[in-house]
């Protein structure tokens, strides 16, 4: 089985509380093929995040389960890239040190792994400011260096929590092309968080929109708009207006 | 869209009165401190020399007795007092703040020990001290240890487990032990905080070894204003005052020094506005 085929089977999640059990997940069936680019929607609160942390492995689900090529995930999974709501950069560590890290932590790095930090430093766009430190860094470059980090053990499954929530609406713009750019180059497959349902529609083959309280799978669109996209060509398709006015509604 | 932005400098400069903000900071200072020192001279003037000697004749009495070299042992007795103290002190508070951070169990140990070692006025062991060691340098070592290590322990503890619940779960994501997460994350996160300790610590050991001398000691600077006293010399007295703050402002611009290469070596080039967000005395 590839392994960037992500199922997640009869998902539950309960986080114990004094004021009573929350059911932040309940009973989630998804089954993401390799290579798709899948965004998961919804109001604040409807466990999204708990949802990927849980694929990540990041928090073990109280039932059901996950499977990344087949295997079950207990911990972590090294076929995974991880980006966060925050950029997440060591503000001590050069740029390039920072896409470095994920080597260092898996032992001593090579002349291959240092070469890799270059290779998807040149392809966030950020190979010149590699000798920089994170501070120096405006917001989207923090979050490309991020995505660099992300990406520069090759994974097949590239997982993004509201990694653009907090840029401004051009910057995000950019990155979404860019993210696009970056899938197409890499083979992987990404499951997307936002709650910007436009960001969703244009980046992704299909939309999962849940539901709060407890979060479910409320229902699962596909987007049958042709690659490669761009704004001006997408902002000009009947679909994408459709498809985020029925998403908007079913998420009232 | 690939624009470098550089933090604001601190401090810059906003003229007044035609002057930088620093210039007139500085003229200001030399004003009142002038105008402190007229006073000092004028109640000096007007007292007895064994209530307190006129700044002209401490300077004096300075110049001298350091001249003579008669200041040298008492200094040199002191900072190793003040050094073997605060190392020993800041080694321990260093270890413990370690051990609390990474391991509840040690934390629920070591804590009550640290709270009862700090409700015991430490100043009030000197004299057990100098029954079981004597008039050396031992006892003032331990009190300066001893008062040297809390602010350690503490900043050491808080640094480490101050580290941002992201960038734990970035390492937890990266699937790094407990102890790459230490010294990758945790240890440089926490150096800034540990410095300000070693700053406290520092000027704690200083007081330390001072008023251990008062107790029983037949060198050291502590041991010369006790001299001082027992023979109505003031003017001894207070030269031993000035050299004590010159003691203490060294090390501070010691500490600070340190502290900017550190910071200069994990931070780069910018890191000198990270350094300056610690408030500083500078002479």
């Amino acid at each position: 089985m590839p392994s960037g085929h992500i199922v997640v089977d009869g998902l539950s999640k309960v986080f114990p509380s004094q004021a009573g059990d929350i059911t932040a997940l309940d009973g989630i069936d998804i089954s993401i093929d390799s290579q798709e680019f899948v965004s998961i929607v919804g109001p604040s609160g409807c466990g999204k995040s708990t949802l990927l942390r849980c694929i990540g492995g990041l928090i073990p689900p109280t039932d059901g389960e996950i499977r990344i090529g087949g295997d079950l995930v207990t911990e972590p999974d090294p076929r995974i890239g991880y980006v966060f709501q925050k950029a997440v950069l060591l503000p001590w560590r050069t740029v390039e040190d920072n896409v470095m890290l994920p080597f260092e932590i898996g032992g001593k790095p090579t002349d291959a792994d240092r070469a890799a930090a270059l290779d998807v430093l040149e392809l966030v766009g950020l190979a010149d400011y590699r000798r920089h430190r994170p501070g120096e860094l405006s917001g989207g470059m923090q979050q490309r260096v991020s995505v660099a980090r992300a990406l520069v053990t090759n994974p097949s499954i590239l997982l993004m929590d509201e990694p653009f929530g907090a840029l401004d609406a051009q910057t995000r713009d950019t990155m979404n092309v860019e993210l696009l750019r970056i899938w197409d180059e890499s083979n992987t497959t990404i499951v997307f968080v936002t709650h910007d349902i436009g960001e969703a529609v244009f980046l992704s083959d299909r939309v999962l929109v849940m539901s709060a309280r407890p979060g479910r799978i409320h229902d699962v669109i596909g987007v049958d708009i042709e690659r490669p996209r761009s704004f001006e060509k997408v902002e000009g398709d009947e679909t994408f207006w459709s498809l985020r006015q029925r998403i908007r509604e079913e998420l009232h | 869209m690939a624009s470098i932005r550089r933090p604001a400098a601190r401090g810059t400069t906003v003229p007044r009165f035609g002057l930088s903000e620093k210039r007139l900071g500085q003229v200001l200072f030399g004003a009142s401190a002038a105008i402190l020192i007229l006073i000092w001279h004028l109640w000096a003037s007007t007292n007895s020399p064994l209530i307190s000697p006129t700044p002209g004749a401490v300077l004096q009495r300075l110049i001298e007795y350091v001249g003579a070299g008669r200041a040298n042992q008492h200094v040199w007795i002191t900072v190793q007092e003040i050094a073997f103290g605060f190392l020993l002190g800041g080694a321990i508070g260093i270890g413990f703040g370690v051990l609390a951070a990474e391991f509840d169990i040690a934390r629920r140990v070591i804590m009550p020990y640290v709270i009862i070692t700090q409700a015991l006025p430490k100043f009030a062991l000197a004299p057990i001290l100098v029954i079981w060691f004597g008039f050396g340098q031992e006892p003032k070592i331990i009190i300066a240890a001893l008062i040297a290590f809390f602010p350690l322990l503490e900043n050491t503890f808080l640094g480490l487990t101050s580290a941002p619940a992201e960038m734990i779960e970035l390492f937890k994501a990266l699937r790094a032990s407990r102890w790459t997460t230490l010294l990758k994350c945790r240890v440089p996160h926490a150096i800034p905080t540990i410095f300000s300790g070693l700053r406290v610590a520092l000027m704690l050991a200083l007081v330390g070894a001072v008023v251990a001398e008062y107790v029983g000691a037949n060198k050291g600077l502590g041991a010369q204003i006790i001299v001082a006293q027992g023979t109505l010399d003031t003017e001894l007295m207070y030269v031993a005052f000035v050299l004590l703050t010159l003691l203490g402002l060294a090390l501070d611009k010691l500490h600070g020094l340190v502290y900017r290469l550190v910071m200069r070596r994990l931070y780069g080039k910018g890191a000198a506005t990270a350094a300056d967000q610690q408030p500083r005395v500078s002479v």
